[in-house]
């Protein structure tokens, strides 16, 4: 089992809009979902999307688009596929990578427990 | 129908469900190729408060194969976006819509177009404007004009136009898939014992007075053929066309923020080549999977076209109709003819004068001979009624495709490929009864070709 600290495996192409990786580990990947208070058995939402309030809808622009990959690129959602075998998918803006980590995803699966 | 609601999943996302693709040398610019991509299928006009539009969240494509691989040579990809002027009135428009920059609309959708090919990705325009959906007298007084004002002219010669059209696509919905039922023909059917029909009767259109949402382009032919003058037997001079529309893989539903999340790659969740291919050759069970494979991989689905299941039914269903089919049938003896029609290409040979061959790759595309001109009088049967300019080459946007296949798939084509085969009487005549006639709207002579969209004040009337 990896240790706590220790990142998963997210390639260059999961930059962050400024070009920066985006800061996803183990941790701060549980900590999001507890914060969050989970948004599924097994699908967790990290980024923009937990900050966002009814009461800013007057604020936001006139735009309706997506909130898809190309306006919400700072999202990542991480999908345990099968806590079993400890496969998970994560998917940022419109990059995706799969890891193999049981423990990880025996840990994320425990949350909704 | 052609492919409107045809797979199982595509049917609950209609944003990303491809309904028709066309593609001919254009009449009234014979120089270029005209591209069409409908979605959004079976619109009743009057559709608000939210009328309809494209989906913000889907990478709509229209590819053309040029070398016969099945793989794309040329794309066209189109994103849309909306905009909305003011969130806090539930209008579409506060006043009449007169123009494309009206301050009156409030929900408008802006797009851009690339082109990718293997020479890299270009922007071919972008904050190009859609029209409105034609609501009514009062909101879009004259629609014919200000729609016409929506199609955008793109460096290169290139003229593009996306927004909503007339259904152009004719079928008797309502009797095929009632156990195929073609009216015209119902007193022959089986009936399972019922005494329902004792008469022919005539066609039903399902589709009539209904909208769709086209992409259509129009390209120079040397844009995507090369330059140089083709001739009808030049295998460069056929192109072959599908559109795909695809989502990111990951939805979430964000409960805070009251829509839905995207994210990961984009994938493919619609495709469309030749009509009725997923919609009445591919099984239910592999219909969604068809959707999401590229037009390269099909020959994983050839023994449905080389096979098909409606060819059983006929003969089984029309008792006595269709001895010669019920033959055939019962040889095992594969569809050539369809294969031919529908995944290869029509080799030279075979119709004097013709061809529309890609080569030996089984691959579901819309094949174009470009260097045949068009018809100055057309037919509706396309190349089954001598018009070479029509279906199954390319496809006009007032063909009568459902008969064509129909009659293909009767056994009427398999002479092609089995010179001794004779087909019954009842291949050439069989039909769902309906025609361009059947369609209100008249299609347009010049670009975007698919009729003014049925006004939601006057439809339903």
């Amino acid at each position: 089992m990896m240790g706590a600290q220790q990142h998963v495996d997210i390639p260059a192409s999961l930059a962050g809009p400024a070009g920066r990786p985006v800061p996803v580990s183990r941790r701060s990947v549980l900590r999001s979902a507890a914060g969050a208070g989970a948004v599924g058995a097994a699908c967790l939402v990290v980024g923009g999307a937990l900050g966002a309030v009814p009461a800013a809808a007057a604020t936001r622009p006139a735009r309706r688009a997506p909130d898809s990959g190309r306006a919400g690129a700072d999202r990542v959602v991480v999908h345990v596929r099968d806590a079993r075998t400890g496969e998970i998918d994560v998917f940022a803006g419109t990059s995706h990578t799969r890891l193999r980590d049981p423990g990880l995803a025996a840990q994320l699966a425990g949350l909704m427990r | 129908m052609s492919s409107h609601r045809e797979a199982p999943e595509i049917a609950k996302d209609p944003v990303a469900d491809s309904t028709d693709v066309y593609a001919f040398v254009s009449p009234d610019r014979p120089s270029t190729v005209t591209l069409i991509a409908n979605y959004v299928p079976l619109q009743e006009p009057a559709g608000g408060p939210n009328f309809y539009e494209f989906g913000d969240d889907v990478q709509y494509e229209i590819h053309v194969d040029t070398d016969g691989d099945g793989l794309p040579d040329v794309t066209y990809q189109f994103q849309f976006e909306t905009v909305l002027r003011d969130r806090d009135t539930f209008l579409y428009n506060t006043g009449p819509i007169r123009s494309l920059d009206s301050r009156n609309w409030n929900s408008r959708q802006f797009y851009s177009v690339r082109r990718r090919s293997s020479g890299g990705t270009e922007q071919l325009g972008t904050g190009l404007a859609c029209p409105p959906c034609n609501i009514g007298p009062l909101s879009t007084p004259t629609y014919r004009r200000l729609a016409a004002s929506a199609v955008h002219s793109l460096p290169g010669g290139i003229r593009v136009f996306a927004g909503q059209r007339a259904e152009g696509f004719y079928v008797d919905l309502g009797s095929v898939f009632d156990l195929a039922t073609l009216r015209p023909f119902q007193q022959l059917h089986a009936k399972y014992g019922m005494h329902v029909f004792s008469d022919p009767a005539p066609g039903v259109n399902a589709t009539n007075r209904l909208n769709v949402h086209s992409i259509a382009i129009q390209v120079p032919i040397a844009a995507l053929t090369g330059s140089g003058q083709r001739d009808e037997s030049d295998p460069r001079a056929v192109i072959g066309v599908w559109t795909s529309a695809s989502r990111q893989h990951v939805r979430v539903w964000d409960a805070d923020r009251f829509e839905n999340a995207w994210s990961g790659p984009f994938r493919q969740v619609s495709r469309l080549g030749n009509p009725l291919v997923n919609e009445v050759l591919i099984p239910l069970g592999k219909k969604d999977f068809w959707n999401t494979q590229p037009p390269v991989d099909d020959e994983k689905f050839a023994e449905y076209v080389s096979h098909p299941e409606l060819a059983r039914l006929l003969p089984a269903l029309y008792p006595g109709v269709f001895p010669h089919l019920a033959h055939l049938d019962k040889s095992g003896e594969p569809r050539a003819d369809l294969e031919a029609i529908l995944l290869t290409g029509i080799p030279a040979g075979l119709i004097k004068d013709f061809q529309n061959h890609t080569g030996p790759v089984l691959a579901d595309m819309l094949r174009l001979n470009t260097a045949i001109r068009p018809s100055r009088t057309p037919n509706i049967l396309g190349v089954l009624g001598g018009d070479l300019a029509g279906f199954p080459n390319g496809r006009r946007v007032f063909d009568d495709v459902v008969t064509i296949e129909l009659r293909a798939i009767a056994g009427l084509t398999y002479p092609l490929v089995a010179p001794g085969y004779q087909p019954d009487a009842a291949a050439s005549a069989v039909t769902d009864g309906v025609g361009p006639r059947d369609v209100t709207a008249r299609y347009l002579r010049t670009f975007p070709y698919l009729g003014v969209p049925y006004s939601g004040y006057d439809n339903p009337s």
